[in-house]
């Protein structure tokens, strides 16, 4: 991969950042950007649409303005379920996620950085696990959470959350590229303990991987149906995912039009976490880039 | 701890997909005891959880596709279950429905899965090309989708879709086009729009992430050389994210043969098109709604198999040569 | 290494701690305290019942009676509660449509009150008594029922000058008329699953029999044959709407016009009435149309129980309530209200709130539906894998009625599917 040394080339202007190229792939991603967002926009403009009339008019226009209206009716419905929904989510995900960094991290540095019997058969049933498809998981599980009366409690979704085999697959595949092996064995000649190197050297040097995958796994989190639509029989426990396609599944009781609104509302936090840590993660990925 | 993983390994009867660990990481000299025993405490919290909440319920699932259900007269009353190994899978092989819906999904991953690749590594390579401008804004447009569940994602494309009113074909409509989303040959690539949509950011920021991590002195070297931004692209990037690909196209296999949400969302509006066992994981869901959950178990276990088989036969190929 | 493990453990703390404070309970349910208060859960869905429910709480104190909310029953709500079943935590009522209710009893699911229900059968009408038992058995207590009328938008009919048709050949006739008059105005939108069933129903095109201890399926029999023939003949013809019942586009077509009937359940004024805002004051109902010139035949469609599921704890305290719900005026009332219900319990067929409606044009719509109700076939069995059945059902109607099959091809595949999963897990099929 080494470049051939003897051709020199006016590093003044390098090719590729030439008005034309610039345009071409300014227009490709714009178009990206178009599609990405079109779906996205529609929900926008609707929900900020009078309340009933969501449904009506190209939709691709604003068409008066009842944004706060809307949020005021979210709001009134069942007596304000939607925010105990919203909070719900955050808080499963939020711990779910947390935990699942945690547990996936010290699985990740421990199958890269010791030696141990067995480590490739853990790290291969790991990966293994992947492949089967979760929809299976849901009624064995339930089935098992009834046997020690873990139904209608936020456990029985936090538990099966907080195992993310991906996480520990990045957080290995990281630990391996990022953590030179010197710089452990030069804290075991000072006379640290293990856990104290993880958590001095280890979790430093993996900060981008674990926010990576502390994002990941928020988002899996978040996207869980079928589980927590099982487990959670109350539905004041119930994360904002199931209580909207309940809603979007009685017809007379709750008006289609909130579903709408709910749907935008209950994007915001997901949108407000990427930005909020995309940075953040962004400065790790160019850091850890430079090694 | 190991112990408690290997019955799933040995019911797929499958080995492990092998990512093997770099050699340059393995430790040096041999330790005491107790120092070897220490990994076991890092990792005991997650493969606790591991044992309880992926094995268990694999193995859970694989021994109850062992039996039948079994009733009789007009079975008004609880129907009993009956050990027998091979019914289920005998008659999974046998449905027509089944083994339609695991040719649908394949057909779908064949064509979708390169698809979003190319269009995930052609994005990642843009943002990453020095003459991107606005690059945060378009990792965040191509992100954005990927943030939005599932479900939600496919109740607003069926509104996208709808017969009725459709902003699509409603902006289409001057230029005398419209799209029968639902049409029985079209809707197959309906889903896999929806799906494309919803992973691709995910696949590019993954892509993205490993472009980022080649060493800026050979790119640079490149540069000097004379090299064109698509030479570069070509001949030095993409061999170096080699394993990022590679994970992404085993992440996105296992996708597409769970679908599940996207079409169980579009299928009442569908008008006929997504029948009620459209693919494999459908499938099993309508038997266990039948009240036949050891045959839904036997399903979801072939759908399981043939995926590792698959996964498998993919990383060997691909394996072979520049891994990461 | 300890104190990596007292972090851990802290940890688990802190979460334990902030999921007491979500307010969970893992309670079994329908348990009776030792205090001697009996208490039981009960799911549903229909909207008004969390009231009702209030309501019974505060009128008596030996029974604690809590409410949770899960997805209509074809959503996923059946699932949910088959679920508890099989795991030994089910509630100890739930909201079960009758046509679910032989399905359910046949994977077990139910318990049978009739030791403390038997007492209070002469409250219900007989039909839907009926359908909440099964070979002497009584498995819960009839809510309401779902006899069927046509609901048509009177502006529409009004503007071409066409009354509410009485035959179904006027309805053809009229349809045609409608969509002549605007391409885009279309008689109905197509019928799925139990609606379909209701106009199969009407006809006395029964889709089970039971003869001794072995099932007969008739979906394809001749009766069931003219029905489809009937309604495949006017989506040949381009009269009835793609746009999906209960989608977003069926709401929009009754509010404006496009849609211009629904051959449908009592129950169903409260959807359109919900969905189809803009359609206030435009909607009408008549007597459903008849095959014969001055017939009387109705058909019904929906209608549910609250039913005891197996493991009840207190089948007596879960009587209780289910009956008080089917009974009382006031919960009733409330209902109506909300829902449309149209009580199953004849005491209750004179309430005030069975009255006109401006949304109705100021019609007393109760009234025609309370004229039908009497003549609802009463010999209408179903099934016992009835969620496989319209499962396999919908997947040929929705081809045929969007042009890519027939529906009695539909009803053939469904029967024979049917058939064949009945055989697979040991059922008996007379021949």
């Amino acid at each position: 991969m080494s470049a051939p040394a003897w051709r020199t080339s006016p590093a003044r202007s390098p090719r590729g950042t030439g008005p034309v190229s610039r345009t071409v792939t300014t227009a490709l991603l714009g178009l990206s950007a178009v599609y990405f967002l079109f779906p996205l926009w529609w929900l926008l403009v609707s929900a900020t649409k009078p309340f009933g009339e969501q449904f009506s008019g190209s939709g691709l226009w604003f068409g008066g303005f009842g944004l706060f209206g809307n949020i005021a009716r979210l709001t009134s419905q069942d007596g304000g379920i939607f925010w105990r929904w919203m909070a719900n989510s955050v808080l499963y995900c939020g711990v779910g996620a947390l935990l699942g960094t945690a547990f996936s991290a010290l699985a990740g540095y421990a199958l890269a950085k010791f030696d141990f019997p067995g480590r490739g058969a853990v790290f291969g049933v790991v990966l293994a696990a992947v492949l089967v498809p979760k929809v299976l998981f849901t009624l064995p599980l339930y089935l098992m959470f009834s046997g020690v009366h873990l139904i209608n409690n936020p456990l029985a979704v936090l538990l099966p959350s907080v195992v993310s085999p991906f996480g520990v697959y990045l957080s290995r595949v990281f630990a391996a590229q990022t953590i030179p092996d010197e710089v452990l064995e030069a804290g075991r000649i000072d006379g640290a303990g293990e856990f104290r190197i993880f958590r001095a050297i280890g979790v430093r040097m993996m900060l981008p991987a674990l926010v990576t995958i502390f994002l990941f796994q928020f988002v899996e989190v978040w996207n869980n149906y079928l589980l927590p639509a099982m487990v959670l029989g109350d539905d004041r426990l119930q994360p904002v995912t199931v209580g909207l396609v309940g809603w979007n599944a009685s017809h007379v009781a709750v008006p289609p039009p909130l579903v709408v609104i709910g749907s935008l509302v209950s994007v915001v936090p997901l949108v407000i976490a990427f930005l909020a840590l995309q940075r953040f993660w962004r400065a790790g990925l160019t850091a850890g880039a430079v090694k | 701890m190991i112990n408690v993983a290997a019955p799933a390994d040995a019911r797929t009867g499958k080995r492990p997909p092998g990512i093997r660990p770099p050699a340059t990481t393995r430790p040096g000299a041999p330790r005491p005891r107790a120092r070897r025993l220490r990994p076991l405490w890092f990792c005991a919290p997650f493969l606790a959880l591991f044992a309880a909440m992926y094995v268990a319920p694999i193995v859970y699932a694989a021994v109850s596709s062992l039996f039948t259900v079994h009733r009789s007269g007009l079975g008004l009353t609880a129907p009993s279950k009956v050990f027998d190994p091979l019914g289920n899978y005998a008659r999974a092989l046998h449905d027509g429905a089944f083994t339609g819906a695991l040719g649908r999904v394949a057909l779908f991953g064949v064509v979708q899965v390169p698809l979003m690749l190319c269009l995930a590594l052609a994005l990642a390579l843009l943002i990453d090309a020095k003459s991107a401008r606005g690059k945060g804004f378009f990792r965040l447009a191509g992100f954005l989708p990927y943030a939005i569940p599932g479900v939600s994602a496919a109740l607003v494309w069926s509104f996208m879709y709808s017969s009725q009113s459709s902003p699509i074909n409603r902006l289409l409509a001057p230029l005398g086009v419209s799209v029968p989303f639902f049409d029985g040959h079209l809707v197959l690539w309906s889903v896999a729009n929806i799906v494309t949509w919803s992973w691709v950011g995910y696949n590019m920021i993954i892509i993205y992430s490993a472009l980022q991590a080649i060493p800026a002195e050979v790119l640079e070297a490149a540069r000097m050389d004379g090299a064109s931004a698509l030479r570069v692209a070509w001949s030095i990037k993409v061999p170096a994210i080699r394993g990022a690909l590679v994970l992404t196209a085993v992440f996105s296999i296992i996708g597409s043969a769970q679908l599940f949400n996207e079409p169980t969302v579009l299928r009442p509006v569908s008008g006929g098109a997504i029948s009620s066992s459209f693919t494999p994981l459908m499938s099993a869901q309508s038997a266990v709604a039948a009240g036949n959950y050891p045959y839904a178990a036997a399903q979801s276990v072939v759908l399981a198999v043939l995926v590792g088989v698959v996964s498998f036969v993919f990383l060997k190929l691909t394996g072979r040569g520049g891994k990461a | 290494m300890k104190r990596f493990i007292a972090r851990f453990a802290g940890v688990a703390g802190a979460l334990a701690l902030s999921v007491a404070a979500a307010g969970c309970s893992g309670s079994p349910a329908g348990t009776a305290s030792p205090s001697g208060k009996a208490s039981i859960t009960f799911w549903g869905w229909a909207p008004g019942y969390a009231d009702a429910v209030k309501a019974f709480d505060k009128s008596h104190p030996d029974i604690h009676v809590t409410y949770q909310a899960v997805q209509p029953g074809a959503k996923g709500g059946y699932q949910k509660m088959l679920n508890a079943v099989q795991a030994g935590n089910a509630p100890c009522l739930a909201q079960l449509g009758y046509e679910t209710l032989p399905s359910f009893a046949a994977q077990g699911a139910l318990e049978n009150v009739a030791k403390y229900a038997s007492a209070d059968e002469g409250d219900y009408q007989k039909a839907a008594w009926r359908s909440v038992t099964l070979g002497g058995n009584v498995y819960g207590a009839p809510v309401d029922t779902g006899p069927m009328a046509l609901f048509y938008n009177k502006k529409v009919f009004d503007s071409l000058h066409l009354k509410a048709p009485t035959t179904w050949a006027e309805y053809r006739s009229d349809a045609r008329r409608i969509h002549a008059s605007d391409p885009h105005r279309y008689i109905s939108s197509p019928y799925m699953d139990y609606d379909y069933a209701g106009l199969a129903w009407q006809a006395g095109a029964g889709w089970f029999t039971t003869k001794g201890d072995a099932w007969r399926v008739t979906m394809d029999s001749a009766a069931n044959r003219k029905v489809a023939d009937y309604w495949q003949g006017l989506a040949d013809d381009g009269l009835i709407s793609s746009a999906p019942m209960y989608d977003q586009a069926w709401y929009t077509g009754l509010g404006d016009g496009d849609i211009a009937t629904v051959v449908g359940a009592v129950w169903q004024a409260g959807v359109i009435k919900g969905g189809a805002k803009s359609g206030a004051g435009q909607w009408a109902v008549a007597p459903l149309p008849q095959w014969k010139k001055g017939g009387t035949q109705v058909g019904n469609a929906g209608g549910s129980a609250t039913a005891v599921l197996k493991g009840c704890a207190d089948p007596k305290a879960a009587w209780t309530f289910a009956h008080w719900l089917s009974t009382d005026r006031t919960a009733f009332g409330g209902l109506v209200e909300k829902a449309s219900l149209y009580p199953a319990a004849t005491s209750l067929l004179d309430l005030k709130q069975l009255g006109p409606d401006p949304y109705f044009g100021g019609q007393n719509i109760y009234k025609v539906f309370a004229a039908a109700a009497p003549h609802v076939n009463a010999d209408w069995t179903w099934g016992p894998l009835m969620t496989k059945t319209v499962a396999d059902l919908d997947d040929g109607l929705g081809k045929a009625w969007s042009g890519k099959g027939t529906i009695n091809a539909a009803l053939r595949t469904a029967q024979d599917k049917t058939l064949a999963e009945m055989k697979k897990q040991g059922l008996r099929v007379a021949p």
